[in-house]
């Protein structure tokens, strides 16, 4: 191991080599450059004057690191961090990988459930385990980059900003659930079909037209919603679907107010508190106007 | 082993004509829908007469050498949701037009398409605001101290709080498919309804927009609403009459308003979820809504299949009222079905219009001689209810009267007619 160590392509004297050859390089190249005289200062504008002393300062500061990366024991340091490099990135992959592995088990855990869910007509305990998996995963492992606080000037814009991206996906998530409700009836409605037909096969009476088969399965599909629209799962996710677009749509009106604010057009709280200002003086008008024994209508008679 | 009996080549045989079929309408289908269509919604000519911000009255010129033909004018009034055109949908179903036929001087509110500015709107402002404005205006245009008042869906909600708000100037009161008992679970809205969350709702929105509405409407029954109508526009899309008619319907359904933000919250909170109206708790404007004071005659339809507004949700109002002189009409129908099949069309519009004269002509003989100017100035409000008491409809023995029990749902139905009642 020693000997592979020492076969290493970062061992000490190539660095060594290979930073004064380096450093020599860059300070020649620093020679090149014209030489402070006087001619060359009066026909130097301010700002060139300013670079040239910059890349001077640089070139002084490489030249101390590189002195200091020459002595035997920093260079030693250096050497044994690059051999340590693929150790570390292995660690990183494999933690991340890791991750990635169990997000996925945990869906394919919940995803294998949704073939247990097709009894026909009953919707009691339907398990939508998927989604809330999928709405599990968001807010663990995603939801909390979006939750970083920001900083700066800008703070409060980016923060609302995230808000409206957070509920967007989380309003997604619940709204695939609830459409994944919604087809349920269907997919019912076309197992029973298929096993009342089978059965009407067996008798030899299948209906010799389409609309019969058509008006049957209606039927059936009808049923299969009825009962599913009374179910109380039915509801919380009708309700939970609700509530997750009302909290994007007050995150987005937030975030677009702050565009708005940027031009000059009044906003949907600027026009709203004119609004019941213009309400409350209107009632307040024709409260007076009652009592003054004015009539309050504005009759306008159109022929 | 049992021996089958599939008949194979019938059904392949019907599957060949039904492809021809199919060919042939698609064919001719194109001509009808690149062609002419008529589609036009409330054809029947009107003036307007009131108007007050969104708000607009539309007054129908009815025929006037119809016998009998009523004296006090009668003010329609229909809910915010959807609008009133379905009472004039098409021009063989319209119950504007029956109405004026029979002689009828009919009123008709246009609620108009609620903007933003309106979000403050409470049920008092429509009530006690816009429809009492629009009651005066015609009760002084046509010199009566009362008017007949007629009211549909959440619109008859709103008459059923005006009249026991202001019993003086209502003479008879007709509610239908009007919810107001709101403690069923019988229909899908009344269940859905008790979980909303309004406040938020209305922070989101503002005003509840018609399409969010008519979203949850279309749930309601979509195997109906989404599939079967459509596939029932496919079958007949040939049929240029078929065809006028399912997109007047289809306009009429997805013509709706949005609803003021602070009224939804009221119906819903005070309706729904505490259910005060029918028990006589629910205030507007700070004066409580009494149906004890709802004294006049009452009218009471509503529809045995209906999915939004339930029997169960409307047949309370008439042992909650004060009235002596009530009648419940429960139609074979759904929620639209009442007022736009072409069956109802014969049993609903002709009853009201006689249930009205027989209480016009009786209340005339009491009070020729009253001057009208008086009458105006509200003295007459202490005058009994004229109705002799044989006409009574007892409410003990109040069962309401189920009608049109012919075998609709085993006949051959219209498609109008299947939607209609499917909503």
């Amino acid at each position: 191991m020693a000997d592979e160590d020492k076969s290493s392509p970062f061992n000490e004297s190539s660095i060594f080599d290979w930073m004064k050859t380096a450093s020599d390089m860059w300070l020649n190249m620093g020679q090149t450059m014209p030489s402070n005289s006087d001619s060359a200062f009066s026909t130097q504008t301010a700002v060139q004057n300013r670079f040239t002393q910059q890349l001077e300062t640089n070139f002084n500061l490489l030249k101390s690191f590189f002195r200091m990366m020459s002595e035997p024991g920093s260079a030693s340091a250096a050497a044994s961090s690059v051999s340590a490099l693929p150790e570390i990135v292995l660690k990183m992959a494999s933690s991340g990988f890791g991750a990635a592995m169990q997000i996925q088990n945990h869906l394919m855990e919940k995803a294998g459930n949704i073939g247990k869910r097709t009894e026909a007509y009953n919707f009691d305990n339907l398990d939508q385990e998927v989604f809330r998996a999928l709405t599990d995963v968001y807010e663990k492992e995603l939801r909390q980059y979006l939750k970083i606080p920001p900083l700066g000037l800008t703070r409060f814009y980016q923060e609302r900003f995230n808000e409206m991206l957070d509920k967007h996906n989380l309003f997604e998530t619940t709204l695939a659930e609830f459409l994944s409700i919604l087809y349920l009836p269907l997919e019912k409605s076309f197992k029973v079909l298929q096993e009342k037909l089978q059965q009407m096969a067996e008798e030899g009476n299948l209906p010799s037209q389409t609309k019969e088969s058509y008006g049957m399965w209606l039927k059936i599909l009808e049923g299969h919603y009825m009962n599913l629209f009374k179910s109380k799962e039915y509801t919380d996710t009708l309700h939970r679907t609700l509530n997750k677009l009302e909290d994007f749509l007050i995150a987005k009106n937030d975030s677009m107010r702050d565009f708005l604010q940027l031009m000059p057009v009044v906003t949907q709280r600027d026009m709203d508190d004119l609004y019941k200002e213009f309400h409350l003086l209107k009632k307040r008008v024709k409260e007076l106007e009652k009592q003054v024994g004015i009539s309050s209508n504005t009759l306008t008679v159109v022929k | 082993m049992n021996s089958t009996r599939i008949p194979i080549d019938l059904i392949l045989e019907r599957m060949a004509e039904d492809a021809e079929k199919a060919q042939k309408r698609t064919s001719k289908a194109s001509d009808v829908l690149l062609g002419e269509l008529n589609y036009e919604l409330g054809s029947t000519p009107y003036e307007i007469v009131y108007e007050e911000d969104r708000v607009r009255v539309k007054h129908y010129f009815r025929n006037e050498n119809a016998e009998n033909k009523l004296k006090t004018p009668l003010l329609v009034v229909y809910a915010l949701i959807n609008r009133e055109t379905m009472l004039d949908l098409q021009p063989d179903r319209s119950v504007v037009k029956t109405f004026l036929q029979e002689g009828i001087d009919l009123y008709m509110v246009d609620w108009g398409y609620p903007t933003r500015k309106d979000r403050f709107l409470t049920i008092d402002d429509h009530v006690n605001g816009y429809m009492n404005n629009i009651i005066d205006f015609i009760r002084k245009k046509h010199h009566v101290p009362k008017i007949n008042l007629m009211g549909i869906c959440m619109g008859g909600s709103f008459c059923v709080m005006y009249s026991a708000q202001h019993p003086e100037k209502i003479k008879n009161l007709i509610t239908t498919v009007t919810p107001t008992n709101f403690d069923t679970d019988k229909g899908l809205l009344h269940v859905w309804m008790k979980d909303i969350d309004t406040d938020r709702m209305i922070r989101t929105f503002g005003n509840i927009p018609g399409d969010l509405m008519n979203f949850g409407f279309l749930l309601l029954n979509p195997a109906r609403l989404m599939i079967d109508k459509y596939v029932g526009f496919m079958e007949n899309m040939d049929n240029k009459d078929f065809v006028e008619n399912f997109v007047r319907m289809e306009r009429w359904i997805f013509d709706s308003p949005d609803v003021p933000g602070e009224t939804f919250r009221q119906f819903v909170d005070d309706c729904y979820k505490n259910n005060l109206l029918i028990q006589s708790k629910m205030f507007l404007g700070g004066k409580l809504v009494d149906l004890k004071k709802l004294t006049m005659p009452l009218l009471n339809f509503f529809g045995e299949y209906d999915h939004l507004v339930p029997p169960q949700a409307c047949n309370q109002l008439t042992k909650a009222s004060g009235s002596k002189d009530t009648e419940d009409v429960c139609l074979e129908t759904g929620h639209i079905g009442i007022y736009v099949s072409s069956k109802f069309q014969r049993q609903f519009a002709p009853k009201i219009a006689q249930w009205l004269k027989e209480r016009d002509q009786k209340e005339i003989k009491q009070e020729p001689q009253v001057k009208r100017e008086q009458q105006l100035q509200g003295s007459t409000v202490n005058k009994k209810p004229a109705v002799k008491k044989a006409s009574m409809k007892k409410k003990a023995a109040r069962k309401p009267k189920i009608t049109g029990q012919a075998p609709p749902r085993k006949s051959k139905l219209s498609l109008i007619q299947k939607i209609s009642e499917a909503i």
